[in-house]
This record gives structure tokens, C-alpha cells and sequence, in this order.
């Protein structure tokens, strides 16, 4: 078993040298497959983060009129905080949202110096309320503008917000959709495509596998080279796709550094290094694989 | 007279190695291509068989190696019989019987050491035994010089050299030669013939199918001829032409 495995492995690296063109075509193919997959794997993954940080920055901001006690903001927080749809219900001070506001205007000097002038603090106690959806919102804002404590708030920021909201979800759902239609799309036509590709390669070996089986080698033995050249194709493409995405990710870096999508790129590129590489590789393999198998068939009479 | 039926008696005490027994193979659709054949063939005989295109020739050779089976009859090969032949017992058979053809049917990416080694690595030969014994065989049919040349690389003569090594590598019990030199020159047809009787005399049987008289003359032994399937001719040593 042992001096099988070692004979037709040899066999393969011979068969995959040897037929030089053919094994370029070959990995190419696979190259330009396993690129485009990972290219979608990666693009959805910084789309995701990034539509994530958006959804993150939404809120909806309650602000309570100057004379509402922080006893009484505190049992609404805790109200709010009740209901499941709800992440988080922060408390922002008077006092933290003058800090924050002087933090933000630090480079308006005439924004600082018109407070100044007002002598005391113009803002307002605030709970920021935070959903794990962005289409509870509505139902949120709407509940507190009926809600019995309503009379002690100055007003809901819902409504300064909507619009944004809306879009997002728009765009979200939108993109995802598109996102999985194009990816399922082009995985699918590189899969075939490469699948193909593998067939063609088998063929060419058409007589030679007559001419094995003639000299009584086993199906087992003249399948086991194909297989591991398959394998060989797989890791080779797997490692070569990799490379280009690094330069490809690279290079956008250089001459696109402002948008925010292409920040998280390498970022993501870097984090999922060994999953990407090992998914390329395990698919690039198993096709390699699975297309030897089928276009064997035919020759091996099984 | 005497001397004849001695001649007889020992040939017949040799073991059966190939028998058919009604024969019969129709290719789908198709007329049949072998017609009840019946027909032994014994350890170290040199039988040609002859018979115009399409007379059932390959078939005969083709249900010998398994590459097709008999539509009905039994054939026995080594008093094994070869009807329905397992999956898995195909390739031992076939690393049991060596063939040449026509086309020679070698590995192009392969060298002339390589070509011969192959046949015995499919089998499980341990590397030294193929390092030993391929050169020998190479040496056999004279081609130790060219070892490392490529199919490519020869000329039509010596590829089927190549290819009658291969075919000699294992041992077998019968080679198995289909048109061996139908595109040869006569020079190189001679010497493959030539060839394939020093194989033979050294033990190994030989089933030879042919269009060529000159060739089968030249062996002058055992001829069968067949016409649309069935053998109209038998004789024990004979020519091309009175077969």
C-alpha cells in the first residue's frame, strides 16, 4: 500500500511537469476560480463590517426637559430596559454632554466662546437607546412619545434620524441581496468552468489510461495519480490566489486609502488568513478531485 | 508416420492453456463477430491466426484479454474461467498475459525504461527487482543503448521493441501479438517476428494475428484461419496461403 501511495504520487508530480501547458491552463483556471471566490468571501465580509459600524453609530436619543430629576430618568431607564428588543440604554448627564460637546468643538473657538458667554449649561440630560435591529426604531420612538412619562421629554431624535435609518435598512437588505446573487453566480460559473478544465485534462490522458489498464494496473492505481495532481492543483492555486489578493488588497490600499470599505480590507484579509487559505486549498482540491472522478469513469469502464 | 504421432502425443501432454468452447460474440446490434468457436491452445505453441479485416481476428484476441467478453460459450484461461471476469480480478489477469499491437500503444511521456517499468510497478515489484530485471529485458530485445530515449524519439521498429518488453516484463504465460508489424518496414517486421520465436522458444506461448503472408510463412508453425467469425482452416504447421 505503502509503494503504491509512493509510486503514483511520483506519478502525478511526473504527469503535472511533464504535461507543463496543460498544467499551467489547469491551475490558472483554478487560480482565476478560487480568486473570485475568496474576492466575494472578502468584499462581503468588509461590506458586512462596515454596514455593522453604521448600524452600530444608530440610536435614538431621548432628551428630557431641564427640570427632570435623575431619579426619575433613571425609572424610565430601567423601563426602556425591559423590553427585548432593546441593547442598551445609556445615561448621558448634563454635565457628560457638556464635556462631550467641548470635546467635539475643540477646534471652534467661537462655538466655546458663545458658551461661555451663556454662562450656564444649555444641554440637556439625555438616554440613548440603542436596538440589536435597526427596524425597531419606529416602534421605540413611537412607544416613548405615548409612553406616561412623555410630558417630562423634550423631544425624541427619532424623527432627525428616520430618514437615514430607512435608507440603511434599504441598503443593507439591497446589498446582501445582490451580494449573495452575484457571488452565488460567479461561484457557480468558476466552478464549472474549472470542473471542465479538469475533464479536458483527463482526456488528453484518455489512451494513456487504455494503455494502463492494458498493462494490468488496477483502477485504484491509475486514479490515485490523478487524484494527488488534483490535490497538487489545488494547493498550487489556493497559494498563488491567495498572493493575488494580498497585491490586489495592497493595492487598493495605495491608491484608495480614503474609503472607508477598503480600511477593513486587509484587516479582514489578515484575520481570516489561514481560513481563506485552507478553504481555497480544501476547494481547489476537491475539485480537482471530484472532476478527476467523474471524467475517469468513463475510461476506467466503472 | 511414427515419428508424426510421437510429435502428437507430446504436444497433447502439454497443459490446455487457452480453450474456447463455443464462442460466441455478437456486438450489440450488430452481426455476430464470433461464431461458435471452439479451439485449444496449449503451453508454448506459436499460433497465427489469419483472415481478412473484420473476420473476427481482434475479437478472438480482445476475449482473450478481457477487454471484452464472450456473448455466449465458456472460455477458459488457465483453467480459469474468463466469462464475466471480475472487476477486481481484471488487472491480474491482464499482468498474466503481455500484448503488442499495431500502434504500440506506449506511454508517451514516459522513457523506454520507464514504459517497461511501469507495467511491473502497477503490480507491486519492489524497486530493486525493477532496477535489475528492466535492463535485462532491454537487453533481450536489444535496445540497452536507448533506455533513456523518449517513444518519440525511435524509430517504428524499436517502439515496438519497447512495447514487446513491456509485454515480456511480467513472465507471462502468452503474449499476445495484434498486427505487430502492420506499420513496420519488412526489415523491422522480420525482426520483430524473429523476436517474438526466440520468446517462443524459450517457453512462452504466442498468438499472433496477421495479414501478413510472408510473415506468417516465415513462422511455419500452427495457422487457424478465420472468415465472418468461424474458423474454416486448422492446420497444425502450415503457410499463409494453403491455410
Amino acid at each position: 500500500m505503502f509503494l503504491t501511495i509512493h509510486r503514483t504520487f511520483k506519478e502525478a508530480f511526473k504527469n503535472f511537469t511533464r504535461n507543463g501547458w496543460l498544467s499551467i491552463a489547469t491551475v490558472s483556471i483554478l487560480t482565476m476560480s478560487l480568486f473570485v471566490i475568496s474576492v466575494f468571501f472578502v468584499v462581503t465580509l468588509a461590506v458586512d463590517n462596515v454596514l455593522n459600524g453604521v448600524q452600530e453609530k444608530v440610536n435614538v436619543s431621548i432628551y428630557f426637559k431641564p427640570d427632570v430629576s435623575e431619579e426619575k430618568i433613571d425609572e424610565v431607564k430601567s423601563a426602556l430596559e425591559k423590553f427585548e428588543e432593546i441593547k442598551s440604554v445609556d445615561y448621558i448627564s448634563k454635565e457628560k454632554a457638556l464635556e462631550d460637546f467641548k470635546r467635539n468643538n475643540a477646534t471652534e473657538p467661537v462655538i466655546l466662546a458663545s458658551l461661555d458667554e451663556i454662562g450656564e449649561n444649555p444641554l440637556l440630560a439625555s438616554l440613548i437607546v440603542k436596538a440589536y435591529d435597526v427596524n425597531k426604531y419606529q416602534l421605540i420612538s413611537e412607544y416613548v412619545e405615548k409612553a406616561e412619562f412623555s410630558s417630562d421629554i423634550s423631544r425624541v431624535n427619532y424623527g432627525k434620524n428616520k430618514d437615514i435609518i430607512d435608507k440603511l435598512n434599504g441598503f443593507i437588505a439591497v446589498t446582501r441581496k445582490v451580494g449573495i446573487g452575484l457571488g452565488s453566480l460567479f461561484t457557480l460559473i468558476s466552478l464549472l468552468v474549472t470542473f471542465n478544465a479538469i475533464r479536458i485534462t483527463i482526456y488528453t490522458h484518455k489512451s494513456e489510461i487504455e494503455i494502463m489498464r492494458l498493462v494490468g494496473a488496477s483502477n485504484m492505481f491509475i486514479r490515485l495519480p490523478f487524484i494527488f495532481e488534483g490535490v497538487l492543483y489545488g494547493i498550487l492555486s489556493g497559494m498563488i490566489s491567495m498572493l493575488i489578493l494580498f497585491t490586489s488588497i495592497k493595492l487598493i490600499a495605495i491608491y484608495a486609502p480614503s474609503i472607508s470599505l477598503v480600511s477593513s480590507l486587509m484587516s479582514i484579509y489578515l484575520g481570516n488568513f489561514w481560513i481563506l487559505f485552507a478553504g481555497q486549498v480544501a476547494l481547489g482540491s476537491l475539485l480537482g478531485i471530484i472532476g478527476s472522478f467523474i471524467a475517469m469513469r468513463k475510461y476506467l469502464k466503472v | 508416420m511414427t515419428i508424426k504421432k510421437n510429435i502428437n502425443i507430446e504436444e497433447e501432454s502439454k497443459k490446455t492453456i487457452l480453450c474456447f468452447d463455443g464462442i460466441c460474440k455478437v456486438y450489440k446490434g450488430d452481426y455476430p463477430a464470433l461464431d461458435d468457436i471452439n479451439l485449444v491452445i496449449r503451453e508454448g505453441e506459436f499460433v497465427s491466426i489469419v483472415g481478412q479485416s473484420g473476420s473476427g481476428k481482434s475479437t478472438l484476441l480482445k476475449l482473450i484479454y478481457a477487454e471484452e467478453s464472450a456473448t455466449g460459450g465458456e472460455l477458459y484461461f488457465n483453467d480459469e474461467l474468463l466469462n464475466n471476469l471480475s472487476k477486481r480480478k481484471l488487472p491480474y489477469h491482464r499482468r498474466s498475459i503481455g500484448t503488442v499491437f499495431q500502434d504500440f500503444k506506449l506511454l508517451p511521456k514516459k522513457n523506454v525504461y520507464e514504459n517497461v517499468a511501469y507495467a511491473l510497478e502497477v503490480s507491486g515489484v519492489l524497486q530493486e527487482e525493477i532496477v535489475s530485471d528492466v535492463p535485462q529485458i532491454l537487453d533481450i530485445v536489444g535496445l540497452s543503448e536507448k533506455m533513456r530515449k523518449y517513444p518519440h524519439q525511435l524509430s517504428g521498429g524499436e517502439q515496438q521493441k519497447v512495447a514487446i518488453a513491456r509485454a515480456l516484463v511480467h513472465a507471462p504465460m502468452v503474449i499476445i501479438a495484434d498486427e505487430p508489424t502492420g506499420n513496420l518496414d519488412p526489415k523491422s517486421s522480420l525482426e520483430i517476428i524473429e523476436l517474438l520465436m526466440k520468446i517462443n522458444s524459450l517457453g512462452t506461448t504466442v498468438i499472433l494475428a496477421s495479414h501478413d503472408k510472408d510473415i506468417v510463412d516465415k513462422v511455419n508453425r500452427r495457422v487457424i484461419r478465420l472468415d465472418n467469425g468461424k474458423i474454416i482452416v486448422d492446420c497444425a504447421k502450415g503457410k499463409y496461403k494453403n491455410s
